[in-house]
């Protein structure tokens, strides 16, 4: 046998190498090690799997009572369903559910009020601290500076109007929603019939986009939609509602009331009809003097030929109801207004609008609404129940300034613009999370926060004053009965509202600020709550927010007189200061307007609501309704430069 | 090292230098910014759902288009036996070689999943016949295995180095490589037609739904172009280079043979460009509801194509007739503007292509390439003419150079 | 499990009715949550925006003025394409037949669908879909923190780079199917499902179902005088002008019909001239 030499050696050696290379390439092998690169280099993220279960949940904190179906895998919840609808804020729930910024302990203020700095606490710790001021104010007598402010009418809601009258004060508020908003000023809420009526004149109530109860709303469109109900929309940005009305009445921005007016005197005058409420001959006379149709087509720039169709049409129906409270999840309308609406039901006795009442909740406080409150009020402690009214009130900044001296208490799942200046932050669960009489809770609980029922009656149960007239413990809140009764008779309240009146005329036509500023609502984020919520921000519309720009929309010749084109800077400064914003042309926008998207512009809202457009409340006028007090917000003069 | 590269600035002019310090400066920031879209993804470029592809996708069509000038000139020298086409031969076909590697390298920038690159082999979409279903599917093909027979035709240019081919075994090897080439270009003409026709054309032409691309005779079109506008830009090259260098780097006999081919050829593309537009307006276009010059407005307006058409008629003008030809400056504006014609008409297949609107309520885009972009598109072209100038130094790029030294000496 | 030589029959569709829709996004919403779409903290970058349905806000002011003027919104997904291959072959909508590495492709329900480990992230496939209905990743898909718990385990997380597309939640279909089979059916004819838009919408204007079976909802919908399609005006054509052109292989063909009874709308959703 020849002796392998060193050369051979090599060449075996060399060959093996080749083959092995080769070999190696041609098994694939490589490119499975390239797949593995690939998948390790990305990270990619692996949902856990688990067994599959639906369970139910009720939401107990919003108004709708927002019946879902959670799908569940294994102990995670990854979707709500819902055959019913759902509203906005309970769509979110999920998201809400597994936020990373969810407060998932009680939090002290660390630092500077506003300063966002917080320590956790126990919830012993808290409601020690807190409970014992409360006792403090009520021994020396200073209950009344006691106050709360409710998000809306849900139980949560209710049961803090009753901790807080039960402690004494008079200072309980709701941010404005069409009933608290009516209550006000027709001395009831409207209960409107919408299944039977037949023709609906609506003065900007965006009805189909969240007005009122959106769940319920949402139902009456398809059965309008199915019955031929007619639908006369009047508003001065063509909104879906608008454009789903059978009649889109385009309106100059704020002219509302005077169509009203004029709808009124032409049914007063030419019609022979009268309404049953108090002060009517007086209002009549005003309205008649002051607002002929002559000068009600000018104000308005809708024909009078025109008026008086809308007001025959209205008329002749078998069932006209009129529908007052512009706007969807951010409400505004002066009681002149209101009053002036519900007074076209009374003129032609419509049976889709009746006044009634809440049992338990009465709106009477010590100021008239939260805006005058926010304004005029003192108070040395004040409870926010999952409000936000520094972002959602004209007097935001005021009210900052004066939760810097008081004892702030904000009960949320997340810091927002509000809670942001609070010395104490309770966090509360997501709806998910809670049990109630129906159900189990739908998921385990994420964190320490506890249901806000819980947290107000603990809080109460350490306040010797209000021990007695509050439920002992949660399951007892639901013996308390909110009950529907009728309203007492309804008056004009000609001598508070004529003062509006007189001025109404002279504000629509202000020289110096020539341009009018209204608001507009973006779907899913409603008054700004959405922003915090990821998915939220995906659908909103390039027009809106693109690139981190905000826009504002604009009547495209209007632009053109005022020397403005599809995305230019634009300033617009009111009475009350200047925000800046760029522009985005629209014809649907009405001209010598510019629409603002409502809810944006949070300062502290997680790290998704914040740094996202600017709040139009900081300038928007702040004329505080003599009945409602709450600011007129909805149209603001304003000059664009 | 160090030293060499010392030397070479010491021994360069001052403009030499500046543009040697401007190259590698744009190298160096490929190389940085290509980290960058390699680890962290293309979210740094100005490419989005609407736009999306960009600069880099034109630099692809325009570099095929242009180094499609290397399979005519190989064409034309190996089968058709223009001998005169030697002296610039090497020079072709190294920039037909560098034209197709940043190709590749910017195909693989604009891949999302650059190591998937080989599912294109791994997981090809053939239809049912032995034709591609995607246009993709035979880039990747074609322009892989053109590639390596770019790689063998170049390999001579570099065995014939002058320290190189002293070795016996290598100068066998390249003089028989010489003599084999003509099948290399055989079948590299062959490989051209598909993928020219493929990347430059036919991929955007089968696209039904998008009414601005939508057209069957776009893939050959591309063909047409590919050398019209190579040719031009096979003389453009060492033009310069001889510019550069102060020498005649290649005989002017040369070049009038390529830009007669250009020339002739810009008159078959300009009518079948003409035919192009002319069926877009009346068929294509309609057929999909829309209308041909509604779909050209924002920013890469209609502009785009009347330049185009100026360009390819300069380039005709000059190239075709033999009187402007052969006047040195009239060629040189003919070849420069055949090339440009090509580029404006790749730059609005792209920009114009992509900034139409496909909802009536939406506006027409426009796109603005990331440092990122600029960064790693003319970091390419830099690398590419760095090779060239190391090719021009160093290897037997221009044998008519050597020719002529030869002479002198003696 | 499956039965070997059952058929899939059905071919799904879906209708959309804009006279019932009314903007709330919960459609929208709901498809985020479902396929697990990521969560960014700005969102506002619309171009590069990661979300299957796309709820556009259009509007006739280029036709009309104020107040003539009229919105609507328009959810957008993949329209599923049908392609227009008319003599009985198999679906080819404008993004399959283009992708080169086969990383999409019709099923026997004509739902086009989309591997996302497959993708390579050439965006051919985006370019040539008509309808902007392909999104790309184009950042890495991130999930802070607790948000991790709500994502869907049937929807795979895709990687950077790649290419994702509504699927008319397929996976719900695969879904609904385990569960047949878990109760002994084993027909996958016999399997219905809704996906998460649909079933999310409270006017109930998303409408899901069977374009093969003449008698469903949605074929007689599709049928209806009412419907639409998006963009190309080829069902307003008479129907041998229709055909013509169908088989000259121009057209989407899309399984999505859009239901409105507003010109404004029919006519926005053309082209038209100086526009
Ligand atoms: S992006 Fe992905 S799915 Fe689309 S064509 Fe390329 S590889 Fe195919
Ligand atoms: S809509 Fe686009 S992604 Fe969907 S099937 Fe059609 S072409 Fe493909």
């Amino acid at each position: 046998m020849k002796k392998i030499d060193r050369k051979d050696f090599l060449k075996i050696g060399a060959g093996a190498v080749v083959g092995g290379v080769a070999g190696y390439t041609f098994s694939g092998a490589p490119f499975l090690g390239f797949q593995w690169l690939v998948e390790w280099s990305q990270d990619q993220y692996v949902p856990a799997g688990g067994v599959e279960k639906y369970v139910q949940a009720i939401s107990e904190s919003c108004v709708n009572g927002c019946k879902v179906s959670v799908r569940k895998i294994g102990e995670r919840a990854v979707k709500i369903e819902s055959k019913e609808g759902v509203c906005p804020s309970c769509l979110n729930a999920l998201q809400l559910l597994y936020h990373p910024e969810r407060v998932a302990t009680p939090l002290k203020r660390s630092g500077e009020k506003g300063s966002g700095k917080f320590k956790a606490v126990s919830w012993d710790e808290a409601l020690k601290d807190i409970s014992a001021q409360i006792n403090k104010a009520i021994s020396e007598g200073k209950a009344n500076s006691i106050a709360a402010v409710n998000k809306n009418e849900s139980i949560n809601g209710l049961l803090m109007e009753k901790f807080v009258r039960a402690v004494g004060s008079n200072n309980v508020y709701y941010e404005p929603t069409w009933k608290s908003l009516t209550s006000q000023a027709l001395g009831g809420y409207i209960k409107y019939d919408f299944a039977a009526t037949d023709y609906v004149l609506s003065f900007g109530a965006k009805l189909i986009e969240g007005w009122g109860n959106p769940v319920e709303m949402q139902k009456v469109f398809v059965d309008w939609k199915k019955k031929g109900v007619k639908l006369v929309q009047v508003d001065s940005v063509c909104t879906r509602t608008a454009s789903v009305a059978n009649e889109f009445v385009g309106i100059k921005p704020g002219s509302e009331a005077a169509l009203a007016f004029g709808i009124a005197n032409y049914l007063i005058t030419e019609k022979r009809m009268t309404s049953t409420g108090a002060d009517f001959a007086k209002w009549s006379q005003i309205i008649i003097n002051k607002f002929p149709l002559s000068k009600v087509a000018a104000l308005t720039g809708i024909a009078e030929d025109k008026i008086k169709k809308i007001a025959n049409d209205f008329a002749q129906s078998k069932n006209p109801v009129a529908v007052a409270g512009k706007g969807a999840y951010g409400m505004s309308g002066s009681s002149a207004e209101i009053i002036a609406v519900y007074c076209l039901n009374t003129l032609v006795k419509s049976r889709a609008a009746s006044l009634v009442k809440d049992s338990e909740i009465s709106y009477v406080a010590e100021f008239s609404g939260i805006d005058k409150f926010a304004k005029e009020g003192n108070f040395s402690i004040l409870i926010l129940n999952n409000s936000n009214p520094v972002h959602n009130s004209v007097y935001g900044e005021e009210l900052k300034k004066k939760m810097g001296k008081a004892l702030v208490v904000a009960i949320t799942p997340l810091i927002n613009d509000s809670a942001a200046y609070a010395d104490y932050i309770l966090p509360t669960l997501s709806f998910l999370e809670v049990e109630t009489p129906q159900n189990k809770a739908a998921v385990i609980k994420q964190n320490e926060a506890k249901d806000a029922k819980e947290i107000i009656i603990s809080l109460a149960s350490m306040v010797e004053k209000a021990k007695a007239a509050m439920p002992k413990q949660v399951s007892d809140v639901y013996n308390i009965s909110n009950k529907e009764v009728a309203a007492g008779s309804f008056s004009f309240n000609v001598d508070k509202i004529k003062n509006d009146i007189d001025l109404y005329e002279k504000k629509l036509t202000d020289k110096e600020y020539p341009v009018t500023l209204v608001p507009m609502e973006v779907p899913l984020v409603c008054n700004g709550e959405g922003l915090a919520f990821p998915y939220v921000l995906k659908s909103i519309d390039p027009t809106i927010l693109k690139l981190g720009k905000f826009y504002v929309q604009m009547n495209k010749d209007t632009a053109k007189k005022y020397g403005f084109s599809e995305g230019s800077s634009i300033k617009i400064t009111s009475a009350r200061g200047k925000i800046k914003a760029y522009v985005h042309l629209t014809d649907t926008v009405a001209p010598e307007t510019v629409a603002i998207p409502l809810g944006f512009g949070h300062e502290s809202y997680t790290k998704y609501g914040n740094d996202k457009g600017v709040n139009p409340k900081k300038i928007m006028t702040a004329d505080i309704d003599p009945l409602t007090g709450i600011a007129d917000w909805w149209s603001t003069r304003v000059k664009i430069s | 090292m160090v030293q060499f590269i010392k030397n070479i600035f010491q021994e360069s002019s001052k403009n030499m230098r500046i543009t040697l310090y401007v190259l590698i400066t744009l190298v160096v920031l490929f190389a940085i910014f290509a980290i960058q879209i390699l680890f962290w993804g293309l979210g740094y470029t100005d490419m989005n759902n609407n736009f999306t592809w960009g600069a880099w996708i034109i630099g692809d069509l325009g570099l095929v288009a242009l180094g499609g000038g290397a399979f005519t000139t190989g064409y034309l020298l190996y089968i058709f036996r223009v001998d005169k086409l030697r002296p610039i031969i090497n020079s072709t076909v190294l920039l037909g070689f560098m034209c197709y590697l940043f190709t590749f390298v910017f195909l693989l920038f604009d891949l999302g999943q650059p190591l998937r690159c080989w599912f294109g082999f791994a997981y090809p979409n053939w239809g049912k016949g032995v034709y591609p279903a995607s246009m993709l599917t035979e880039v990747f093909f074609c322009l892989s295995i053109y590639f390596c027979i770019l790689c063998v035709e170049l390999i001579p240019t570099i065995l014939e180095h002058k320290v190189l081919i002293k070795n016996k075994v290598i100068a066998t090897i390249a003089h028989y490589m010489h003599v084999l080439m003509w099948t290399m270009a055989a079948a590299g003409t062959f490989l051209s037609f598909f993928h020219q026709g493929s990347l430059g054309g036919g991929m955007w032409g089968v696209l039904y739904g998008r009414p601005v691309w939508y057209s069957p005779h776009f893939f050959f079109m591309a063909v047409v172009a590919a050398i019209a506008g190579g040719t031009s830009f096979m003389t453009m090259m060492p033009y310069i280079a001889g510019k550069v260098m102060k020498k005649e780097v290649v005989p002017m006999e040369t070049y009038q043979i390529l830009t007669k081919v250009s020339g002739i050829v810009f008159v078959g593309y300009f009518i079948f460009r003409v035919y192009d537009v002319y069926t877009a307006i009346v068929k294509y276009a309609p057929m999909n509801f829309r209308d041909y010059f509604d779909m050209w407005g924002g920013y890469y307006g209609i502009w785009m194509l009347v330049l185009e058409f100026i360009l390819i008629i300069s380039a005709i003008f000059f190239l075709v007739q033999k009187k402007y030809r052969e006047q040195e400056k009239f060629m040189v504006i003919g070849a420069t503007s055949g090339i440009l014609a090509i580029v404006t008409s790749k730059l609005s297949v792209l920009l114009h292509g992509f900034s139409v609107p496909n909802f009536p309520w939406k506006g027409f885009t426009a796109y603005m390439p990331t440092i990122q972009e600029w960064a790693i598109t003319f970091g390419c072209f830099a690398c590419m003419i760095l090779i060239y100038m190391i090719f021009a130094k160093w290897f037997p790029l221009f044998p008519h150079l050597e020719h002529e030294e030869h002479e002198a000496h003696h | 499990m499956i039965v070997k030589d059952s058929k899939m029959k059905r071919k799904w569709g879906m209708a959309i009715d804009l006279d019932k829709c009314t903007g709330c996004g919960a459609c929208s919403l709901a498809c985020n949550q479902e396929n697990n779409m990521p969560i960014f903290e700005d969102d506002s970058d619309v171009p590069k925006r990661v979300a299957f349905l796309e709820l556009m806000k259009v509007t006739n002011d280029r036709d009309a003025k104020f107040p003539d003027v009229k919105t609507a919104y328009l959810p957008k997904m993949c329209q599923q394409c049908e392609g227009n291959d008319t003599h009985g072959h198999k679906a080819d909508p404008p993004c399959v037949s283009v992708c080169p590495a086969v990383a999409t492709d019709v099923g026997d329900d004509g739902v086009v669908s989309q591997i996302w480990s497959r993708c390579i992230g050439c965006r051919y496939c985006q370019t040539a879909c008509p309808y902007e209905a392909r999104v790309f990743n184009w950042w890495k898909p991130e999930y802070e923190g607790t948000f991790k718990e709500g994502l869907n385990p049937e929807v795979s997380v895709a990687s950077r780079g790649t290419i994702v597309k509504c699927t008319f939640c397929s996976h719900i279909w695969k879904r609904e199917r385990d569960k047949a089979v878990a109760k002994g059916i084993l027909d996958i004819n016999a399997v219905t499902y809704t996906p998460a838009c649909a079933a999310a919408c409270p006017t109930g204007a998303i409408v899901f179902g069977d374009l093969n079976d003449p008698n469903s909802e949605i074929s007689k919908l599709a049928k209806s005088d009412r419907a639409v399609r998006l963009v190309n005006a080829i069902d307003d054509q008479p129907e041998d002008k229709k055909k013509a052109l169908m088989e000259k292989k121009q057209y989407p063909n899309p399984k999505v019909y859009y239901l409105t009874s507003q010109k404004w709308l029919r006519d926005m959703m053309r082209f038209k001239k100086n526009s």
